[in-house]
């Protein structure tokens, strides 16, 4: 057969085919219509929440299968950001939103859905098996460049027997925008006044210029960087412990507000958060930092879901309101967040979520 | 005639998008980020101290401008990480490529050279955070480890070249350098080939008739006829390099503050510098930590501008001087 002969009877049958095809189009169509009902709801924003979120989505769907559930990895400031435009339904924060932005953009609601932590880790050769004791001024010096070397005096005296090496310090600390540096810096403001008036706190600050510093990528990249490079110190999200277990680095035992040194555990960490919750103000915009208590590990923070209280329709407003409920109640159960290291809510904290997404319409 | 007119005005048309783009860029750059200049003034190009300043109180008014409290931006450590890096990677990149030009239309048999050049294009089309992978994981500890003490044995004398100033970790001007010229490579080397492709055979057999050696043809014959290509190709790749973002922001160790003191220092290039911020700087309320990263792109765009001016003035004068 000559080919022109050869597509002329394929357009044939294909022209055959063309009813069969708009039949299952309008089918199709059909089928939409009748779940027009469906909605779709987008997250993005925090690196940290991601993960948690990947494990949420599926079981949330199982049981509500009319909503659909987008995540997207942003950074905590787009999530912030495009939960303000009204782009994403819900943006997800390690960062609460700051007075004047609530100012600016009232009807933004902040929403915990589970409690996270920070460690200290660091790379010392030798003295990984144990925990270094640290507070915050000693960081603070570290990360200002006045303490350069690992037998420095002033860390040398927190740790009395510890054969501390003559090695130069590296810092690490995030390039990008984090809820990790946010928490961290706050640490550092809350415990040593020179920081909080030179330096301050935020989701990227002002570094001091040290000579051995080294900015890393977000938190694979800071795990990769203590792996890589001896006797450099950094703050990691507790969700990566399991790499930073697997690189056999070291974690520090961090003096909180009483003067106690304490490990993150899920005692300290639940010791630490049960004493802010009656501080918690209506609208749960509250840092957990440097918490009083002798058991209270001082790097401990709530994970934001930032929801604007006016959605386009009743439908996404249910949808807003039934994914927020299912995670933080259903969605606090432990198979979920021990797989990330993160800590329910207290039952207190529920109450108060619960009169913020009533808000939701 | 009629139908002629209407070809040329359609393809008048869509010849103007492009430019019509650009402008439309600039113009939204400028207006958007009208207030940062305004505030910054010439302490932008001038001081190397960034801080978006106090993001969770009230912005406070500082001369007449709306901004938080204790911010300040400088991008001097920005400009010369970007410039010092894009040197570098045309540093290391320009012999390597004339080198594989050459070999691919001199050395390679015929039969195989298709084969050859389009493993280089290949290189050219690796997305670039391919590239930051390769450089944390196995540049880096290379860096840390083997090349950096190998230059500080040698040219250690200098403070710029002793890791022993640095804090040794292989993150730095030096990778960042490194990562650039592996991008470039293939944009000089292709174009470069292409054109010693194109040299008329005439002359190579003049130059082999009045008795040169095939090092000489090369040298005296082919790459000249190619100047000009070259120095085009060059600056193509010099923009490429002014304005990578994703490698060099994951191997350049993200310098905040001060200036790179030797090779092995962290830097931080103008373009990645504006991916790394502006997630935070959306969390500023009055809008200006977002105006400035903008004015950097504005900067970066004219240091682009200048670079290209210049290249086109030197291929203009060096055509003038050959009489063509």
């Amino acid at each position: 057969m000559r080919p022109e002969a050869k597509s002329r009877r394929n357009a044939l049958t294909r022209f055959k085919l063309l009813p069969a095809m708009a039949a299952a189009v309008v089918a199709a169509g059909l089928g939409a219509a009748h779940a027009a009902q469906q909605v779709t709801l987008v997250e993005t924003g925090s690196s940290l929440l991601y993960p948690l979120f990947n494990i949420w989505v599926p079981v949330f769907e199982k049981t509500h299968p009319d909503i659909r559930v987008t995540t997207q990895s942003t950074g905590s400031g787009t999530g912030i950001a495009q939960a303000i435009s009204g782009v994403v339904q819900i943006g997800a924060s390690d960062a609460y939103m700051s007075d004047p932005q609530i100012k600016q953009n009232k009807g933004l609601l902040n929403i915990p859905l589970a409690i996270s932590a920070q460690a200290i880790n660091y790379n010392l050769p030798g003295l990984n098996s144990q925990h270094l004791k640290l507070s915050g001024p000693v960081l603070a010096g570290i990360y200002t460049g006045k303490i350069t070397k690992w037998n420095d005096p002033q860390i040398a005296k927190l740790n009395p027997g510890m054969k501390l090496p003559d090695h130069k310090i590296i810092p690490v600390h995030r390039t990008d925008g984090s809820g990790d540096t946010f928490i961290f810096s706050q640490y550092l403001s809350f415990s040593t006044p020179s920081w909080e008036n030179s330096v301050g706190y935020g989701t990227t600050v002002s570094w001091p210029a040290t000579s051995g510093g080294l900015g890393a990528e977000g938190n694979p990249g800071m795990v990769e960087a203590l792996k890589q490079n001896p006797y450099s110190i950094a703050y990691i999200g507790v969700s990566f412990y399991k790499q930073v277990a697997a690189a056999k680095l070291g974690v520090a035992m961090l003096r909180n507000k009483d003067g106690k040194y304490v490990l993150p555990s899920a005692s300290t960490i639940s010791a630490a958060a049960s004493q802010l919750v009656s501080k918690t103000p209506p609208d749960e915009r509250i840092s957990l930092v440097y918490a009083p208590g002798p058991n209270s590990y001082p790097i401990i923070n709530y994970e934001y879901a930032i929801v604007n209280d006016h959605q386009p329709n009743k439908a996404t407003a249910d949808a807003v309101k039934d994914l927020l409920t299912w995670a933080s109640t259903k969605g606090n159960a432990a198979q979920y967040l021990n797989q990330v290291e993160f800590k329910a809510l207290p039952k207190p904290v529920l109450k108060l979520s619960e009169a913020q997404i009533a808000k939701i319409h | 005639m009629k139908r002629g007119r209407l070809f040329r005005l359609i393809l008048t048309a869509i010849a103007l998008v492009i430019p019509a783009a650009l402008i439309v860029i600039v113009a939204f750059l400028a207006r958007y980020s009208w207030t940062a200049i305004g505030f910054n003034g010439v302490r932008f190009l001038g001081t190397i101290s960034w801080n978006l300043g106090n993001l969770y109180m009230n912005p406070v008014v500082r001369n007449g401008y709306h901004v938080p409290l204790g911010a300040n931006y400088g991008i001097l450590a920005f400009i010369v990480g970007t410039l010092f890096s894009s040197f570098l990677a045309i540093l290391f990149a320009l012999p390597v490529s004339i080198g594989t030009a050459v070999f691919l239309a001199e050395a390679v048999p015929r039969q195989v050279r298709p084969g050859f050049a389009m493993l280089v294009e290949l290189v050219a089309v690796v997305p670039s955070v391919v590239f930051g992978l390769w450089g944390i994981y196995v540049l880096i500890p290379l860096i840390a480890h083997v090349f950096g003490p190998a230059i500080t044995a040698v040219l250690g004398f200098i403070p710029f070249f002793n890791m022993g100033n640095s804090s040794g970790s292989g993150y730095g001007l030096l990778a960042a350098g490194i990562v650039l010229a592996l991008m470039i490579t293939p944009i000089i080397a292709t174009t470069l080939y292409d054109a010693l492709l194109q040299v008329p055979p005439e002359l190579r057999e003049s130059a082999v008739a009045l008795g040169a050696t095939r090092f000489e043809v090369v040298t005296k014959t082919l790459l000249p006829t190619v100047r000009l290509t070259l120095i085009g190709s060059v600056v193509l790749a010099l923009g490429r390099a002014l304005g990578e973002t994703m490698a060099v922001l994951m191997v350049s160790g993200g310098a905040l503050n001060y200036l790179p003191n030797t090779i092995f220092t962290p830097i931080t290039t103008m373009a990645a510098f504006i991916l790394s911020q502006l997630d935070s700087a959306l969390q500023d309320p009055s809008e200006m930590a977002v105006k400035s990263l903008a004015e950097i792109a504005l900067v970066l765009f004219v240091i682009t501008l200048l670079v290209n001016a210049s290249a086109r003035i030197i291929v203009r004068g060096a055509a003038r001087v050959r009489g063509v």
